[in-house]
């Protein structure tokens, strides 16, 4: 058999189909970090040098940041080489739930790491769309460094749950800021539209479509400032992204017309306390989604600017400009904006707000941006933003924190039993459907080298 | 042990005199096929100011995760049936012994012996007196000869299924997987002198093909 050629044919279990795919992805996904690894570190051992010439280093102060350099490259090493574990970590608190997991604050415990811990279980995820967005995720975390994503530093799994740990953002996220404020003023909306401005923009250059912004993936740092998160987890693309999720509208009509003649008062009420739960639900919410996303004809990353004016007006309104009783009746008035996107004329907003707003939420050949960042820049509604320092400078809305673990920003959760033991199973390691999962273990440079404070030269690409 | 007198070698059984068949051709055919993974000559070198147990501790475990998942793939088709002695070729016989547990070679079926293999790396990468974890912990003296045993180890699975077990291979497209596999570990053990040529003989033809093309 050995000299026939590939003419025979064996005979191949299912176990051997698996293992196939599985060695396959594994040794694909290998072999296209290596050299990105060897280009980075070389990248990281050029800052250093750059560094220490623009500070005029001796040859002997050279000598020892090098040395000090090469000891943390050399732990790098070792720590991709230790397999991380759910035993490595302290669970302190739930802070999170989703349809999919939840989000705990936990401290890895040899070293005293605060991080976000979200667990997902693979049981609620295996379905094709959700695994695609989970490598989507992976993806881009592994690629986007810098001051706008929320870094992820390791990723790891067991029979039952996925577990991504990320950096912890104690200041919460702008849904639950939108929820305890009734409004925000225009000067507050201009600072997180800014940020949130350049952290789209971001993700675009490194030619991503993030698809699903909205306030729960804007998270706050510990200094008021947005990241961008959740490129299709917890909250993350839902039933809502998908176009035949709507086809029955004609059977769902609007149950109750009540919350179309609400005032805009009682609207924003309604809205708030239906909004937890609404993130919550493994159907989602299509308010923030824009129109062709729905449509067969295509979209580009144009369409997370529609999202970004829908959150504007929520942010000055109060509730978002479609928001209905159902989903089906949210998404009939996305896809009949021209009718339905009104300002209702007892909140007070300025005309360059308003003119924004309709900029972002039109067309997307006419929106706002389809000429480059640049013009979204240059609109008036954003006049004085210091867009070069807009990070640097004071939040329109400063955050307390007392500690590095302060969770006053977070609603309370009840505990689960996700993180309890499976009963002993001795199943193989190769468990059916378990392959996408597989080489989900991801580790970071920075955040696992890091003693104290961050040197100088690797906060370089921060904005 | 009559081709070579070393001691080392008691475990490594050359037989004379056999064709190699045209089994090698298949091969070398099919050592084209490469993932499009870059620069690996650069990859395996050792970085600016690392120490070298720690970049071959590193590697090793890597070399290790991607045999045991590329003979995973195979076992369906390496059976005491198909395969009652561990051989890579005609020409070549493997007898295990580890030893301290076996210290007399034994002679048995290539997934008896790939078993035995695979369980004593896997034993001496968990063992943190010789692959420490800890950041800090020094590695032990004789760091850089256990690690030489165990690529040599290794480098028999990757001989026995491109021996034995290539029409699977290619039936499972994933020659050039391994292949891409291969040809890193070759640049690694070449790179700081890991294996001796004579533990490579099995694959030399392969060998040169796969590093002629890029050095």
């Amino acid at each position: 058999a050995m000299t026939a050629g590939a003419t025979t044919t064996f005979p191949m279990s299912n176990h051997t189909r698996e293992r196939v795919t599985v060695a396959k992805l594994t040794l694909e996904n290998f072999y296209s970090n290596l050299i990105l690894q060897h280009e980075e570190r070389e990248t990281r051992q050029k800052k250093l040098e750059v560094a220490m010439e623009e500070e005029g280093l001796a040859d002997e102060e050279k000598k020892l940041r090098r040395s000090q350099h090469a000891r943390k490259e050399t732990e790098f090493l070792r720590l991709k080489r230790t397999r991380l574990g759910l035993d490595d970590f302290e669970s302190l608190k739930v802070i999170g739930r989703g349809a999919f997991g939840e989000v705990r604050l936990v401290q890895k415990k040899d070293t005293g790491h605060i991080y976000a811990m979200k667990i997902l279980r693979k049981a609620d995820m295996l379905e094709k769309e959700q695994v695609a967005h989970i490598r989507a995720e992976r993806d881009i975390l592994v690629e986007a460094d810098g001051a706008w994503v929320v870094k992820m530093f390791y990723s790891f799994q067991d029979k039952r749950n996925l577990y991504l740990i990320m950096e912890f953002l104690p200041g919460g996220d702008m849904m639950t800021l939108l929820m305890k404020k009734d409004t925000l003023t225009e000067e507050e909306t201009q600072f997180y539209i800014s940020e949130t401005v350049l952290a789209i923009d971001a993700i675009h250059q490194l030619g991503f479509i993030h698809r699903d912004v909205k306030p729960d993936n804007l998270l706050l740092d510990a200094k008021g400032h947005v990241k961008l998160s959740d490129f299709g987890l917890c909250t993350g693309l839902k039933k809502a992204h998908r176009t035949e999720f709507y086809r029955n509208l004609t059977h769902n009509p609007p149950s109750d017309f009540s919350f179309q003649n609400m005032n805009s008062k009682r609207k924003a009420e309604t809205w708030k306390k239906n909004r937890r739960q609404l993130a919550y639900s493994t159907v989602g919410t299509p308010d923030y989604i824009a129109p062709e996303v729905f449509m067969q004809t295509g979209y580009n990353k144009l369409c997370d600017w529609w999202s970004l004016g829908v959150i504007m007006y929520e942010m000055l309104i109060g509730f978002p400009p479609f928001c209905s009783e159902t989903p089906q009746e949210t998404y009939r008035k996305v896809m009949s904006w021209k009718e339905t996107l009104a300002f209702p004329p007892e909140v007070p907003v300025s005309e360059k707000a308003k003119d924004l707003i309709l900029r972002f939420c039109t067309d997307s050949e006419n929106r706002i941006g389809n000429g480059g960042v640049e013009e979204i820049k240059g609109h008036p509604f954003f006049e004085g933003v210091d867009w070069g320092h807009i990070r640097e400078r004071p939040a329109a809305i400063p955050i307390e924190i007392r500690s590095i673990d302060d969770t006053s920003n977070f609603d309370d959760f009840p505990e689960s039993d996700i993180l309890q033991p499976v009963p002993n199973t001795t199943e193989p390691d190769y468990k059916s459907k378990d392959w996408v999962f597989l080489n989900y273990t991801y580790k970071r440079f920075e955040g696992l080298t890091q003693r104290g404070s961050i040197p100088t030269y690797m906060k370089a690409g921060k904005l | 042990s009559f081709l070579f007198g070393s001691r080392s070698s008691k475990t490594f059984k050359p037989k004379k005199n056999i064709p190699e068949g045209s089994h090698q051709y298949e091969l070398l055919k099919h050592a084209e096929a490469t993932l499009g993974s870059g620069n690996l000559r650069m990859a395996v070198m050792l970085p600016e100011g690392e120490d070298l147990n720690e970049w071959v501790a590193v590697n090793t475990v890597d070399f290790f995760n991607q045999i045991n998942m590329l003979y995973g793939t195979i076992t369906d088709f390496c059976t005491e049936e198909s395969c009652p002695v561990m051989s890579a070729g005609p020409k070549y016989e493997y007898h295990w012994a580890d030893g301290t547990n076996i210290k007399k070679p034994i002679k048995c079926s290539a997934p008896k012996y790939i078993d035995y293999l695979m369980t004593w790396v896997q034993d001496q990468l968990d063992d943190e007196t010789l692959f420490p974890s800890k950041i800090g912990v020094p590695f032990p003296k004789n760091f850089m000869s256990v690690a030489k045993t165990i690529l040599k180890r290794l480098f028999r699975v990757y001989a026995h299924i491109y021996h034995q077990h290539f029409d699977p291979v290619i039936q499972l497209q994933e020659e050039a997987h391994l292949n891409t596999s291969f040809k890193h570990f070759i640049f690694f053990v070449q790179e700081f002198n890991l294996i001796d040529r004579r533990e490579l003989a099995p694959l030399q033809e392969l060998i040169e093909k796969l590093t002629s093309k890029d050095r």
